[in-house]
């Protein structure tokens, strides 16, 4: 009976501040109503956003009118952190899926694929960029920019406090800053609101309209990839534009840590770090293929080739995938190339998605250590690390167990969405380099994402895009923490 | 001296004492590091500390470096050890000029050291014995 009156005021903490965040996301979703200042002949849409802010509202005070009162002693630990954090996420697709429901732009499960789309900074699309509001383009950057830092980030610098804090970890984050969370989350969102600043500025130095330029810069550097263009960044057909974009989706795939260290100054920190190099050796390893790839075969021209190649091979590491060129009509072997280096992914504590260089660097140096023992005399112990912001992690059984169980989920994952997709009729390459894409939260597509795909052909890529996301773990030990609970609730009461 | 809500604390020991004092002074918003020689030590600091935890010898330099003791506003020495509170407490007054220096002691017996270099110290055993007096008074009040 104790555990069951314990479980109670757990739920209700849980509930309690669920309602305050959905209240809270309610103001999120009224932000797109701000651009009808800029376009008054949007008006007529806002009021999709209004009627989808009131739902979120509506629920969230629901939520904190039966639970959120009273007393909040019971202390949230890392299981509830991953608790709130899996509902704040499943919360947030859906209320940002509402407005293209209410507008009868896109059916149920089209909406929420879009939204999580949008909060996962994938990038897929199932609408036509150009026959749609702005006010829609606006939310649909938006979604990119909020998801690109997390939940955590934007509750620590509104709220702060110890929901936040529990929220923190559970999302993933590890990139403290500073040996306070809340000044972590506050530099890193400094970080992030001045990188945007400054390419909104460059876009629209390079020619760009302050709308496409405004959306383009969020999207990017959240490594997110929706953009105001049918034909994303190749719409534009600027050297310049490519240029800029290249720059804000690299600084959109570093982590916030090593950011931080170049802001502060600290270049021998920085140095150390073991994932700016790897990103660069494996872009100077696939570029030149990629080049070779499409040389002749699909451009006539070197300079065509060498344009389009470091484009889409940087988007696809980064994550945020958009492109220059008509993917489809490229061949297997480039393609296979673009699909590995969006298993790839970015950085750690960044906002791409993948596997995540560190992991990949562990692994090597995890090879050549074991190589390197084979010579050495028994029992030698050797010490190896890496280093990931200012932090310096020993590379040993439990770095190497995480690293495991990651990738063993990745790729189990991979290979049952793959397999759905092939399921449904689709080519095995396509299937291959689409799902990567979904659940790297990359966002490059050869087709299969449309509005003809079939239903379950959408939700595998939902639910990929989200598990890719949030690293699966969380989602597990949610999932299996509400399980748990009802099983115990059940018994106790009995 | 005004109060300053943001200080930079360095706690080293993260003891049943360290992790606790941890805990409630990163709640209030401080920055705080833990410094201890066993990883296993930092299971004991709750959810709220959020700082940083180095895993370190802090007889060796090098930990106190990594946690940026030229930086720090006040330095707890709270390891199970006098010798090597003490020898914390003097790296931090007099190599780094810390402003606050704070050790624990078990042994009265040293505490004229420790006032020698200027650091404030807080004496369990005093304090039990004072908080027995009290105790002691009590019953016999009754």
């Amino acid at each position: 009976m104790a555990y069951k009156s314990y479980l109670k005021v757990q739920y209700k903490t849980i509930l309690g501040s669920l309602g305050w965040m959905f209240m809270g996301f309610a103001l999120i979703l009224l932000l797109p109503v701000i651009f009808c200042i800029f376009y008054p002949e949007e008006f007529s849409n806002a009021i999709y956003f209004v009627e989808a802010a009131a739902v979120s509202f509506l629920l969230g005070y629901v939520l904190w009118f039966f639970f959120g009162k009273g007393s909040q002693s019971s202390k949230l630990t890392i299981h509830e952190g991953a608790i709130i954090i899996f509902f704040v996420w499943l919360g947030a697709v859906f209320f940002s899926a509402l407005p293209f429901v209410f507008s009868n732009m896109l059916n149920f499960s089209h909406a929420i694929f879009e939204s999580t789309s949008g909060w996962t900074t994938t990038g897929l699309t199932l609408v036509h960029e150009e026959r749609i509001s702005k006010l829609f383009l606006v939310w649909r950057s938006l979604m990119q920019y909020f998801g690109g830092a997390g939940f955590a980030i934007i509750m620590l610098s509104s709220i702060g406090g110890g929901v936040s804090s529990s929220v923190y970890t559970a999302e993933g984050r590890m990139d403290n800053l500073q040996p306070h969370i809340k000044k972590s989350a506050k530099i890193i969102l400094v970080i992030y609101f001045s990188y945007a600043v400054a390419g909104v500025i460059a876009y629209i130095l390079a020619g760009m309209a302050p709308f496409d330029a405004f959306n383009h810069a969020l999207t990017a550097l959240a490594t997110g990839g929706f953009s105001t263009s049918h034909s994303s960044i190749g719409g534009f057909n600027s050297i310049p534009v490519e240029i800029i974009t290249i720059v804000l989706m690299t600084l959109g795939t570093t982590g916030f840590g090593i950011h931080y260290l170049l802001w502060s100054g600290d270049f021998r920190q920085l140095r150390k770090n073991v994932e700016p190099w790897t990103y660069l050796f494996i872009l100077l390893l696939f570029i030149p293929l990629i080049i070779g790839g499409v040389f002749g075969s699909i451009y006539t021209s070197l300079n065509e080739s060498i344009r389009h190649g470091v484009f889409q091979a940087v988007s696809a590491l980064t994550g945020t995938g958009f492109s220059t060129t008509d993917l489809t009509v490229w061949n297997h072997y480039p393609l296979f190339l673009l699909t590995l280096l969006m298993i790839f992914g970015g950085m750690m504590d960044s906002t791409s998605g993948g596997l995540k260089l560190f992991r990949i660097f562990v692994i090597f140096k995890a090879i050549w250590i074991e190589i390197q023992k084979f010579f050495l005399p028994k029992g030698t112990v050797r010490y190896a690390s890496a280093s990931k912001g200012n932090i310096e992690y020993e590379i040993d059984s439990t770095l190497l167990k995480n690293i495991l169980i990651f990738s063993t989920l990745y790729f189990l994952n991979y290979v049952i969405g793959v397999s759905v997709l092939v399921a449904h009729g689709n080519d095995l390459m396509k299937s291959a380099f689409e799902y990567a894409s979904a659940l790297s939260t990359v966002g490059l597509s050869l087709g299969i994402t449309s509005t003809s795909a079939p239903d379950a052909v959408i939700w595998v890529q939902t639910i990929g895009m989200f598990l890719g996301r949030l690293e699966f773990i969380v989602i597990l030990y949610a999932i299996a923490k509400l399980a748990r609970d009802f099983k115990q609730y059940l018994q106790s009461s009995r | 001296m005004a109060k300053k809500t943001n200080l930079y604390i360095i706690v080293v020991g993260c003891g049943r004492l360290g992790s606790k004092i941890a805990g409630n002074l990163s709640n209030k918003g401080h920055s705080v590091v833990v410094v201890d020689k066993h990883e296993d030590s930092f299971e004991h600091l709750s959810q709220e500390f959020t700082g940083f935890s180095i895993v370190g010898n802090a007889t060796e330099i090098e930990s106190l470096k990594k946690a940026k003791i030229d930086k720090a506003d006040m330095v707890l020495a709270f390891t199970n050890n006098d010798n090597i509170n003490y020898m914390v407490s003097q790296v931090a007054k007099e190599v780094y000029n810390t402003p606050h220096v704070v050790a624990r002691i078990y042994n009265p017996d040293n505490v004229p050291l420790f006032k020698q270099i200027n650091v404030k110290v807080i004496i369990p055993m005093l304090l039990a014995e004072s908080d027995f007096q009290r105790t002691f008074e009590e019953i016999i009040g009754e």
